[in-house]
C-alpha cells in the first residue's frame, strides 16, 4: 500500500502538471490573423493601406467580384452597366433584362441593387479614416495628402449616389455605430439633388486643393490626383447643369471641365482608340483602376467572345448602337450616304467601330467572325450555340487579344478600368460651352470653343474623323455632341445616365432593342435582315431614378421616402 | 455502521459490482462508482456467513449456447446471492427446496426459478432490449435506467453495425425520440448527416456538441468512428446535458467505446461486402425535347423570330431519331456519367479479454468506398485502430490508456462534386460526351462532366490522420469512505492534407465545314499544370480532474463530484500554390514555374481555451425519490475578459411511483413508472472568436498601383487592409433555459413507454443585425456565399430569442418466447420552434415577419397557377413582364398590385417540424431480421433547377411545361434563365416548394446464426451470416431529387442506397 501511495502522488501531480496552464490568462488568446483598430489608429504604414483599401468597395451580390472586389460604379463584371442602356444586351440575361424591360422595382433590382449600400459603407470608413487620421503623428504634408485621397474617395461615392438615386443621404464626417440609435431620422435625411451636389462638389475641390498633379514613386499610379478630383467634379457639374437635375448651370460646367483643361496634363492618347483601353498608362486616362495577375477582373475574352471561339457573348452590341456610327465622311451610315452599302454596311465606318463591335467579317484572333447563317461559326450554327449573340454582334472594345480567350483562369483580366478620360472632359467642355456660348464661341477663361474641343477627339490618331465644320447651329451642334459621347464612350458607363440627364431616356429607352440576322447567300454575298432582339422594352418616367432597395425603406421603418413611382 | 446491518446497501453494492465487472452492454466509465464498490469488496465476503442445507450447481447460457460469466444469481427475498464463473457455472446455498433463484443479467431478461428437488439447474438467458437494469451512460458518469431523471436515449453499437452505412452520422435516423437526423449528400467522405436534437431552436449554429469517451468536442468528431467500436450512443436531450454546460445547448452526443471484459481472449471479425446506388435522380430532357425548348426561349425574347429560331423542324427529327449521332446526339448525360451500381467494404477485426486485473480491447478497422462515377476518380479509403486498455495498479488505483488513430484517404477528380452534379444537370442533351471516334466534346462550355470525374485533368489526394489518446486514472482516497479522485488528460490530433494536381487536357470542337476536330486545353492554368498543396493541424488538449463522493447511508444514495475541466484548440494551416510546370509529370512543389508569379501562398491559425468548474450532486432514496443537481461554470476565449464565464445549473428530480407500495396495490400491471422532471440553463459560444474589437485583416487582391517614374514597371498589388468586422465588446454566452417533464413506464412486462414534454427558451442568442442596419449607416454585410468563410462585418450580439417546444414519445413491445421472439418500438417527435426575437427591418409588414413563426421559413410568393390565356393575365393583377404561361401569383394584400408586399412566409423550412421511426426484429430459431423506418413530416425544400439556355430541364418540367402548343401544360413557360425568370427566381414562389415529408425503409438486416457442434470442432465460438441494406425504399411526393437534400438548385451528389452482404465470425 505503501507503494501504492507513492504511485498515487505521483500521479496526481503528473495531472496537476498536465493541468499546468492551469493560470490565470489561460483564457487570454491572441489571434494572430487580424489588426485591432489600435494599431490601424498608430501605425501609418497600417492606416495608409486601409485608405487605399477604400479605392475597393465591398462586395454585395452574386455574379460580381469575380478576381476582386468592385471599385466605383460597376466597372468590369459579367454583366456591364452597358447593358442596362441601349448599348447592348447581356446575352445570359443575369437580371439585366428586368431593367430593359421596366420591370425595375425596389425588390427587384437585380445588378443596381448594390450602388446604395456599397457607397455609404465606403463613405463610412471614409468618415473614420478622417477621425483617425486626425490623431495619427505623420508629416503634415503627408497629412494633408491623405486627407485629400480620403475626401475624393468620399466624393467620389456621392457622386455615384447622386447619378443613380439623385436625393441623397448626406452623411458629413458622421460615422454611425452599432451603439447608435440606428433609426436616428438623420440617416434618412434625403437632401436635394443641388445640395447633395454641392457636397461632393465641394469635396472634390478640398480634395483637388490636397493632392499632388502627378503620380510618382510616393503616390503611384492608380491613387487619385489632383487632375482626378477636378475631373469628377466636372462630371459632376455637368449633370448638375443638365435637365433632369436642374441645379446648377452651364457656365460652372464650362469652369469645371476648363479647370481640368488648364492643368495642361492630359491630352488625346495618339496610340490608337482600341489600345487606349489596355494599356495601363496613357497621357489621357486620368483616374484608373488597375489590374494585376491575382487582383484581376472578369476574364473578358471568354465571358463576352463569340460561340465560336469558345466565348459567352456575354455583353453583345445593339443594333441602335452600331447605326450611331458615322461614315467615314462624318455623315449618318444611310442610304443617302454616297459611302454606304447596304450590302457592305460595316464598311467605311467611324474607325471607333470596329474598335468597338466585332461584327460579320471582321478579323479577330486567328480567323474572321461569322455571325451569318447558315453555318457561320459564331452563329447559332455554331458550336455551344446557347452562347450565340442575339444581335449579331459582339463586344470589341476592351478585348486584348494578347490574353487567353479559352482556359484563361487567371490569366486575363488584367485591363485598366478607366473611371474617367480626357475626351470625357472636352465632351463636358464642348457640351457645356456649346449650351452656354454655342459652338463657336470660345468661353472666357478658355481655350477652345465647343466645335474644336470635339473635332480633338475626331482628329485622334487613328480615328482621323472629319471635323465638325463651322457654322453648326447650337442645337445641331448638341445633337453632334451626343452622338460624339455615344461613340466616344460606349461600354464606358455613361449611355445610361446621359440618356436620363438629357431627359430623352423615355425615347430612346422605349426603342425596341434591334439586331441584325446575316444570311449568307449561296454566291457569297450577304443579306442582311434587321430582328428584334430583345422583346418588351420599356422605360416610364419613374426609371430616371433608381428605386431605393425595398430592404433599405423597411430597415428605416418607412422614414426613407422612395423615388417617385415605385 | 456494519454491512449486516445493511443487506440491501450490500445488495445495491453487488447490483454494481456486477456491471462493472461483468456486463457486457455498457461501459462503466464512472470513477467514483467504482471506488465505491471496491470501498464494500473488503467486506462483503461476511454477508455469506450464513448457510443452509441445499447446494444449487448449474451453467448459465446465452441465446448462442455461449457460458455466460458474471450472471447474478440470488435466492429471492433473501441477501444470499453469488455470480457464474468464465465457464457460467456457479455453486449457491439455498436455505430449503421452495426457494426460489433469480437470474438476473444486465441487458437480459431475468428469470425465476423453483429449486424444488432439483440440485442442478442450468439455463438459457435471453437478452432484453427493454431491461430496466440497462446502464445509461450520462455526462461524466453513468447511471441505472430507472434512475436517470433526464432525458436520455441510448443506443447500443450492436444495433448500430446493423446498418451498412459507414458513416456513423446516418446510422443514428429514426432511432431515437428527439433527435432530427437528415443525410444531405452521399459523396464518399462528405456523406455525414446534419444531427439536430429537437429540431431548429436557435437562430444561430444548432451543431450538437459530441463527446467521445468523455472528451468534449474531441477533434475527429463522430461520424468517422467505426460502428463496431462503439459501445453505446447516449444523447442527452434535456438539462440533463448541462454538464456539459458551456457547448451543451444544442444537446449532447455520447460516444462510448468498447472496452475489455475479464475471460479468454474473443476474436470478432466481420467482412461486408456493399452496393451502393443513388436513392434518386432526376430525369433529364431528350435532345429533342430541348431543342424544342430553346426554339421557345428564343421565341421569348423575340416573338417576332417565330418559333424555329434555334432549330428547324427537320433538326429536332434529326435529334430524335438518332440518324446524325455526330452533329445531332441524344445524350442521355446521367446514364453516361454515372454507374447504376457501385461497391464498397469493410473489415472489421477486434479482439477483447483480460483478468481482473488488467482488461483489453483492440480493434482493427478497413473501409473502402468507390464513387458513383465511370471511370471515376473518387474513392473513399479509411483505415483505423483502436485500444483500450483497463489496469488496476493496486486495489486503490486504476488507470485506462485509450488510443485510437485513424487515417482517412479522400480522393477526387479536381473538379468537386457540388461542380460535377452542377456540370451533369446542366450538360444539354444536344451534346454528346464523346464523339462517335470517342474523343471527349467540349460538353457544356468546357465542362464535360464525362471527363471531369476522371483522373485526366488531375487528383485531388486529400488523406486526413486523426489520433486521440486518453489517459485516465481514479484513486479511492483512503481515510474518507466513499471518497475518490480521477481525472483524465487527452491529446487530440489531426492532420489533414491535400495535394490537388491540376492538369490540362484536351476537349474537341468537330467543325462540320472542315470535317476536323479542333482540340483546346481545358483545366490546369495557363495551360499547365498547377499544384496546390494544403496542410491543416488541429489539436485539442484536454484534462480534467474530478472529486467524487459516492456512498450509501442506509436507504440514502448519494452520488457526488466535482471537479475542473481545461481544454485549448489549436489550428494551424497553410497551403502553397506553384504554376507553369514544365511536365504533368512532375506533381512536386520544387518543378514549378520559376517566376515570381508562379508562387503563391497563404496560412492562417487560430487559438481557443475553455476552463470550467463542474459540480453535480445526485441523491436517491431507496430508489424511490431521485434528485439530481448540475452546476458549471464556465470560461471560454471566444468573449472578452469580463464576459468570459457563464454559470449553467440544472435540477432535475423523478419519482418512481411503481415503488410505492400503494401503487402496487393499485396498478400491477406496472413494472416500472417513473415520473421526471428537469430544469437547467445551457450555454452556447458557437461563433467565431474575436469579435469583442474591431477587426481589421490585409486583403490579398484589393488596390493595385504602378510606379509611373519607373520604367518598365508593372502593376502591382499594394498592402491593403480591411474592417472586416465591428466590435461587439459585450458579447458573451448564449443561454438555452430547457423544461422538460417526462414518464417512463414498463407495463404488462413486456410494454415500455416513455413519453416526454420539452420547452427550451433560448435567449441572448449568438446572431448577426442584418435588417435591421440602414444602410447609409455604413453598416452593410458583404454577400454571403452562404460557406463557412462568409464573416459578416456585423459582429454576434446576443440579440435572439426563440422557444421551441414539443413532446417526443416512444412506445415499445417485446415477446420472448422458447424461440420465437419479437419486438415492435415507435417513436414519434414534434418539434416546433417560435421566433420571439430576430432582427428584422422596422418596417417589415407584419405577414412578412419572422417574428412568431418557426424558424428557417421561406419568403416566397404564392403561385396559384398558371395564366392559361391572356384574358385571364389581364384580369388579375401580375409582376411586370408576365407573360401568358408565367405563374400566378397570389395578389396577397389585394391592393390589385403585384409587389414583395404579396410574398408571405411559409408554414415550414426544410429541418422537419414531425419525425418519427418504426424499429421491428424478430428472431426465430436461427434467422432473425430487423426493420427500421424512419420519416419526417411537416418539412418543405426549395428546389428552382438551373434550367434555360443556362441548363437542361428536368423531364417534369420539360414534359409538362406551358407552351402554345401545351396550354394545359403544369409547369411554366421556359425562358432563358430560370434563376431570372419571372416564374422563377425574380420572384421565388411556391411553385417551386415541396412537400419534403417522406417515409423511408432505412435499414434492414435478416440474418443467420450458424449452430451446432461443428463450429467448436473447428474452433469457432459463432458464424453469423447477414444482408442488410440501407435507404431500401422511400415513399414520398418529392420526384426529381432525394427529399432530404437542402440544395436549393438540386445540384448535389445523391444519397446512396446500400444494399449489403456480411459474414461475422467469432471465436
Amino acid at each position: 500500500m505503501k507503494y501504492n501511495h507513492k504511485l498515487s502522488v505521483l500521479i496526481l501531480f503528473a495531472g496537476a502538471l498536465a493541468l499546468g496552464s492551469c493560470k490565470k490568462d489561460f483564457l487570454d488568446t491572441k489571434a494572430t490573423d487580424r489588426i485591432p483598430a489600435s494599431t490601424l489608429q498608430t501605425d501609418t504604414a497600417v492606416f495608409e493601406a486601409f485608405v487605399v483599401n477604400e479605392y475597393i468597395g465591398a462586395r454585395l451580390q452574386n455574379k460580381e467580384a469575380d478576381g476582386s472586389n468592385p471599385g466605383f460604379g460597376r466597372g468590369f463584371e459579367y454583366s456591364m452597366w452597358c447593358s442596362v442602356s441601349d448599348e447592348s444586351i447581356y446575352n445570359n440575361d443575369d437580371d439585366t433584362w428586368l431593367v430593359q424591360r421596366g420591370q425595375l422595382a425596389p425588390e427587384n433590382l437585380g445588378a443596381l441593387g448594390v450602388i446604395w449600400g456599397r457607397s455609404y459603407r465606403s463613405i463610412r470608413e471614409c468618415n473614420y479614416a478622417l477621425s483617425v487620421l486626425a490623431n495619427i503623428s505623420m508629416s503634415a504634408a503627408h497629412k494633408s495628402l491623405l486627407e485629400g485621397e480620403i475626401k475624393f474617395i468620399r466624393a467620389f461615392r456621392y457622386l455615384d449616389l447622386i447619378r443613380n438615386y439623385g436625393r441623397v443621404v448626406l452623411m458629413g464626417d458622421k460615422v454611425y455605430n452599432l451603439t447608435d440609435n440606428l433609426q436616428d431620422p438623420f440617416l434618412f435625411k434625403r437632401v436635394s439633388i443641388k445640395e447633395g451636389i454641392d457636397y461632393a462638389v465641394a469635396q472634390f475641390d478640398q480634395a483637388a486643393a490636397k493632392l499632388p498633379l502627378d503620380n510618382s514613386s510616393n503616390w503611384e499610379l492608380g491613387r487619385a490626383t489632383k487632375g482626378a478630383a477636378l475631373a469628377l467634379k466636372s462630371r459632376l457639374v455637368l449633370y448638375a447643369a443638365s435637365p433632369l437635375y436642374n441645379s446648377g448651370t452651364w457656365q460652372a460646367a464650362v469652369d469645371a471641365a476648363q479647370q481640368v483643361i488648364a492643368l495642361n496634363k492630359y491630352g488625346i492618347f495618339q496610340g490608337g482608340y482600341g489600345n487606349l483601353f489596355l494599356t495601363n498608362q496613357t497621357n489621357e486616362a486620368i483616374f484608373e483602376r488597375l489590374y494585376t495577375k491575382n487582383a484581376n477582373h472578369v476574364h473578358l475574352e471568354i465571358a463576352n467572345g463569340p460561340n465560336g471561339y469558345g466565348g459567352w457573348a456575354g455583353n453583345t452590341p445593339s443594333q441602335n448602337l452600331v447605326d450611331v456610327y458615322q461614315m467615314t465622311n462624318g455623315l449618318p451610315a444611310n442610304s443617302s450616304n454616297p459611302l454606304y452599302n447596304p450590302a457592305t454596311p460595316y464598311a467605311n465606318r467611324d474607325p471607333r467601330f470596329a474598335a468597338t463591335v466585332l461584327y460579320n467579317g471582321a478579323s479577330y484572333r486567328e480567323r474572321n467572325v461569322e455571325t451569318f447563317i447558315p453555318g457561320g461559326k459564331d452563329s447559332k450554327d455554331g458550336s455551344d450555340n446557347w452562347n450565340t449573340t442575339k444581335t449579331g454582334y459582339y463586344l470589341k472594345k476592351f478585348m486584348n487579344d494578347a490574353y487567353p480567350l479559352q482556359n484563361p483562369w487567371g490569366n486575363a483580366g488584367f485591363q485598366p478600368w478607366i473611371y474617367i478620360r480626357y475626351a470625357e472632359i472636352l465632351l463636358n467642355f464642348a457640351e457645356a460651352a456649346n449650351e452656354a456660348y454655342g459652338p463657336d464661341a470660345v468661353p472666357s477663361g478658355a481655350s477652345y470653343t465647343a466645335r474644336q474641343a470635339v473635332n480633338m477627339i475626331r482628329a485622334r490618331q487613328g480615328v482621323n474623323m472629319p471635323a465638325i465644320a463651322s457654322g453648326i447651329s447650337q442645337a445641331d451642334m448638341r445633337t453632334a455632341i451626343r452622338l460624339e459621347r455615344q461613340v466616344e464612350l460606349a461600354f464606358e458607363e455613361h449611355r445610361f445616365y446621359d440618356v436620363r440627364r438629357w431627359k430623352i431616356a423615355d425615347v430612346t429607352e422605349n426603342l425596341p432593342m434591334r439586331g441584325m440576322i446575316i444570311t449568307k447567300n449561296t454566291d457569297g454575298t450577304f443579306t442582311y435582315t434587321p430582328k428584334i432582339a430583345l422583346d418588351g422594352r420599356k422605360f416610364e418616367t419613374k426609371h430616371y431614378w433608381l428605386p431605393i432597395p425595398r430592404a433599405e425603406i423597411l430597415a428605416s421603418n418607412n422614414q426613407l421616402e422612395q423615388n417617385p413611382g415605385y | 455502521m456494519t454491512c449486516a446491518e445493511h443487506p440491501a446497501s450490500i445488495q445495491h453494492v453487488f447490483t454494481q459490482i456486477k456491471f462493472i465487472m461483468y456486463h457486457r452492454y455498457s461501459i462503466i466509465r464512472s470513477i467514483p462508482l467504482i471506488v465505491g464498490i471496491f470501498m464494500f469488496l473488503f467486506i462483503a465476503p461476511s454477508a455469506f456467513s450464513q448457510t443452509e442445507s441445499v447446494t444449487i450447481q448449474g451453467k448459465v447460457v446465452d441465446g448462442t449456447a455461449l457460458p455466460m460469466a458474471g450472471v447474478s444469481v440470488k435466492v429471492k427475498n433473501t441477501t444470499l446471492t453469488t455470480t457464474t464463473d468464465a465457464q457460467g457455472h456457479f455453486q449457491l446455498r439455498v436455505p430449503n427446496k421452495g426457494a426460489v433463484l433469480q437470474f438476473s443479467y444486465i441487458g437480459f431478461a431475468s428469470q425465476e426459478v423453483v429449486v424444488g428437488d432439483k440440485t442442478v439447474i442450468s439455463l438459457v438467458l435471453h437478452s432484453d432490449d427493454r431491461s430496466l437494469n440497462e446502464i445509461m451512460v450520462v455526462g461524466y458518469g453513468s447511471q441505472k435506467k430507472e434512475t436517470v431523471t433526464g432525458s436520455i436515449s441510448q443506443i447500443k453499437g450492436a444495433d448500430l453495425v446493423k446498418s451498412p452505412q459507414p458513416n456513423l452520422s446516418n446510422s443514428l435516423a429514426g432511432r431515437f425520440s428527439g433527435v432530427v437526423i437528415n443525410n444531405r449528400g452521399g459523396e464518399p467522405g462528405y456523406d455525414k448527416s446534419d444531427i439536430t436534437v429537437r429540431g431548429l431552436a436557435t437562430t444561430g449554429s444548432n451543431s450538437v456538441l459530441v463527446v467521445v469517451d468523455g472528451i468534449p468536442g474531441q477533434v475527429g468528431g463522430l461520424e468517422r468512428l467505426d460502428p463496431n467500436d462503439i459501445e453505446s450512443v447516449s444523447v442527452l436531450k434535456d438539462a440533463s446535458a448541462a454538464i456539459y454546460g458551456n457547448r451543451a445547448a444544442n444537446g449532447v452526443i455520447l460516444v462510448t467505446t468498447k472496452r475489455g471484459k475479464t475471460g479468454k481472449p474473443t476474436v470478432n471479425y466481420s467482412f461486408n461486402q456493399g452496393y451502393t446506388s443513388p436513392t434518386r435522380l432526376p430525369k433529364m430532357a431528350d435532345a429533342a425535347t430541348y431543342a424544342q425548348i430553346m426554339n421557345e426561349i428564343n421565341y421569348d425574347a423575340n416573338a417576332a423570330g417565330g418559333l424555329n429560331q434555334a432549330y428547324t423542324a427537320d433538326q429536332i427529327q434529326k435529334f430524335a431519331n438518332g440518324s446524325d449521332p455526330l452533329l445531332y446526339p441524344n445524350t442521355d448525360w446521367i446514364a453516361t456519367v454515372l454507374k447504376k451500381v457501385t461497391t464498397q467494404s469493410q473489415h472489421s477485426l477486434s479482439v477483447t479479454g483480460g483478468n481482473e486485473d488488467v482488461k483489453y480491447f483492440v480493434s482493427l478497422g478497413a473501409l473502402n468506398q468507390n464513387g458513383l462515377y465511370k471511370n471515376g476518380a473518387t474513392t473513399y479509403k479509411q483505415y483505423n485502430f483502436r485500444s483500450n486498455i483497463d489496469a488496476n495498479i493496486s486495489k486503490r488505483l486504476k488507470i485506462g490508456l485509450s488510443l485510437s488513430g485513424r487515417e482517412e484517404d479522400r480522393k477526387y477528380p479536381i473538379t468537386s462534386a457540388d461542380d460535377i452534379f452542377r456540370s451533369l444537370y446542366r450538360a444539354k442533351p444536344i451534346i454528346a460526351a464523346y464523339y462517335p471516334n470517342g474523343l471527349p466534346t467540349r460538353g457544356l462550355e468546357n465542362n464535360n462532366p464525362a471527363v471531369q470525374v476522371t483522373d485526366l485533368g488531375g487528383i485531388n489526394n486529400n488523406p486526413t490522420q486523426v489520433v486521440n489518446a486518453i489517459l485516465k486514472g481514479s484513486y479511492q482516497i483512503p481515510g474518507i469512505e466513499g471518497l475518490s479522485a480521477d481525472g483524465f488528460f487527452s491529446v487530440d490530433k489531426s492532420n489533414t492534407f491535400s495535394k490537388a494536381f491540376n492538369k490540362p487536357y484536351l476537349l474537341y470542337a468537330y467543325d462540320p465545314n472542315t470535317g476536323l476536330y479542333n482540340s483546346n486545353i481545358v483545366g490546369g492554368n495557363n495551360n499547365k499544370a498547377t499544384l496546390t498543396e494544403s496542410q491543416k493541424r488541429e489539436s485539442l488538449i484536454t484534462s480534467n480532474v474530478k472529486l467524487n463522493f459516492v456512498r450509501r447511508f442506509g436507504l440514502h444514495d448519494i452520488n457526488a463530484f466535482v471537479g475542473y475541466e481545461q481544454s485549448k484548440n489549436n489550428l494551424e494551416y497553410f497551403d502553397a500554390q506553384r504554376f507553369n510546370y514544365l511536365s504533368t509529370q512532375l506533381p512536386e512543389l520544387s518543378q514549378g514555374g520559376m517566376s515570381a508569379t508562379d508562387y503563391l501562398n497563404s496560412g492562417y491559425s487560430s487559438n481557443y481555451t475553455r476552463r470550467s468548474i463542474i459540480s453535480r450532486l445526485a441523491y436517491t432514496y431507496n430508489e424511490k425519490y431521485l434528485f439530481e443537481g448540475q452546476l458549471r461554470r464556465d470560461g471560454s476565449s471566444i468573449f472578452a475578459p469580463g464576459h468570459q464565464y457563464g454559470t449553467f445549473p440544472s435540477v432535475s428530480a423523478g419519482w418512481r411511483i411503481s415503488k410505492e407500495n400503494w401503487f402496487k396495490d393499485a396498478a400491477g400491471f406496472f413494472d416500472d413508472l417513473k415520473l421526471r422532471a428537469s430544469y437547467g440553463s445551457l450555454g452556447n459560444d458557437n461563433v467565431k472568436g474575436f469579435q469583442f474589437y474591431d477587426n481589421y485583416t490585409l486583403v490579398g487582391n484589393g488596390f493595385v498601383a504602378l510606379n509611373p517614374q519607373v520604367s518598365g514597371a508593372t502593376n502591382t498589388i499594394q498592402p491593403g487592409v480591411g474592417l472586416t468586422k465591428l466590435a461587439n465588446p459585450n458579447i458573451t454566452w448564449e443561454v438555452a433555459k430547457k423544461l422538460d417533464i417526462g414518464i417512463n413506464a414498463v407495463f404488462l412486462k413486456d410494454f415500455s413507454l416513455e413519453a416526454i414534454y420539452f420547452q427550451q427558451k433560448r435567449s441572448s442568442i449568438l446572431t448577426q443585425r442584418n435588417a435591421s442596419l440602414p444602410g447609409s449607416s455604413g453598416i452593410v454585410n458583404p454577400y454571403d456565399d452562404g460557406t463557412e468563410k462568409y464573416n459578416p462585418l456585423v459582429p454576434s450580439e446576443n440579440i435572439g430569442k426563440v422557444n421551441s417546444a414539443g413532446f417526443e414519445g416512444t412506445l415499445s413491445y417485446n415477446h420472448r418466447g422458447a424461440e420465437f421472439n419479437w419486438g415492435v418500438s415507435g417513436n414519434f417527435t414534434y418539434a416546433k420552434s417560435k421566433v420571439v426575437f430576430i432582427d428584422e427591418a422596422a418596417g417589415t409588414l407584419s405577414y412578412q415577419r419572422k417574428t412568431g413563426r418557426a424558424l428557417n421559413t421561406y419568403l416566397l410568393y404564392n403561385a396559384i397557377g398558371l395564366f392559361r390565356t391572356q384574358a385571364e393575365l389581364d384580369a388579375y393583377p401580375h409582376v411586370p413582364g408576365a407573360k401568358v404561361g408565367d405563374l400566378k401569383y397570389e395578389d396577397y394584400n389585394g391592393d390589385g398590385v403585384l409587389n414583395a408586399d404579396d410574398m408571405t412566409r411559409t408554414k415550414y423550412g426544410n429541418t422537419p417540424q414531425i419525425t418519427y421511426g418504426f424499429n421491428f426484429n424478430a428472431s426465430y430459431k436461427n434467422f432473425d431480421i430487423s426493420l427500421l423506418f424512419s420519416g419526417q413530416a411537416q418539412v418543405s425544400q426549395y428546389v428552382l433547377p438551373e434550367a434555360g439556355s443556362v441548363g437542361n430541364f428536368y423531364s417534369s418540367w420539360a414534359d409538362n411545361r406551358f407552351s402554345q402548343s401545351n396550354p394545359n401544360g403544369t409547369y411554366p413557360r421556359v425562358t432563358e434563365r430560370a434563376s431570372n425568370a419571372i416564374s422563377g427566381g425574380a420572384y421565388k414562389n411556391t411553385f417551386w416548394l415541396n412537400n419534403a415529408a417522406f417515409l423511408r425503409l432505412k435499414n434492414v438486416e435478416l440474418g443467420y446464426n450458424l449452430k451446432g457442434d461443428f463450429l467448436s470442432k473447428i474452433k469457432l465460438s459463432g458464424i453469423r451470416l447477414y444482408a442488410s441494406a440501407f435507404n431500401l425504399f422511400t415513399i414520398t411526393k418529392v420526384k426529381d431529387y432525394d427529399p432530404e437534400g437542402s440544395s436549393e438548385s438540386g445540384q448535389f451528389y445523391p444519397q446512396q442506397r446500400i444494399i449489403n452482404i456480411g459474414a461475422n465470425v467469432k471465436f
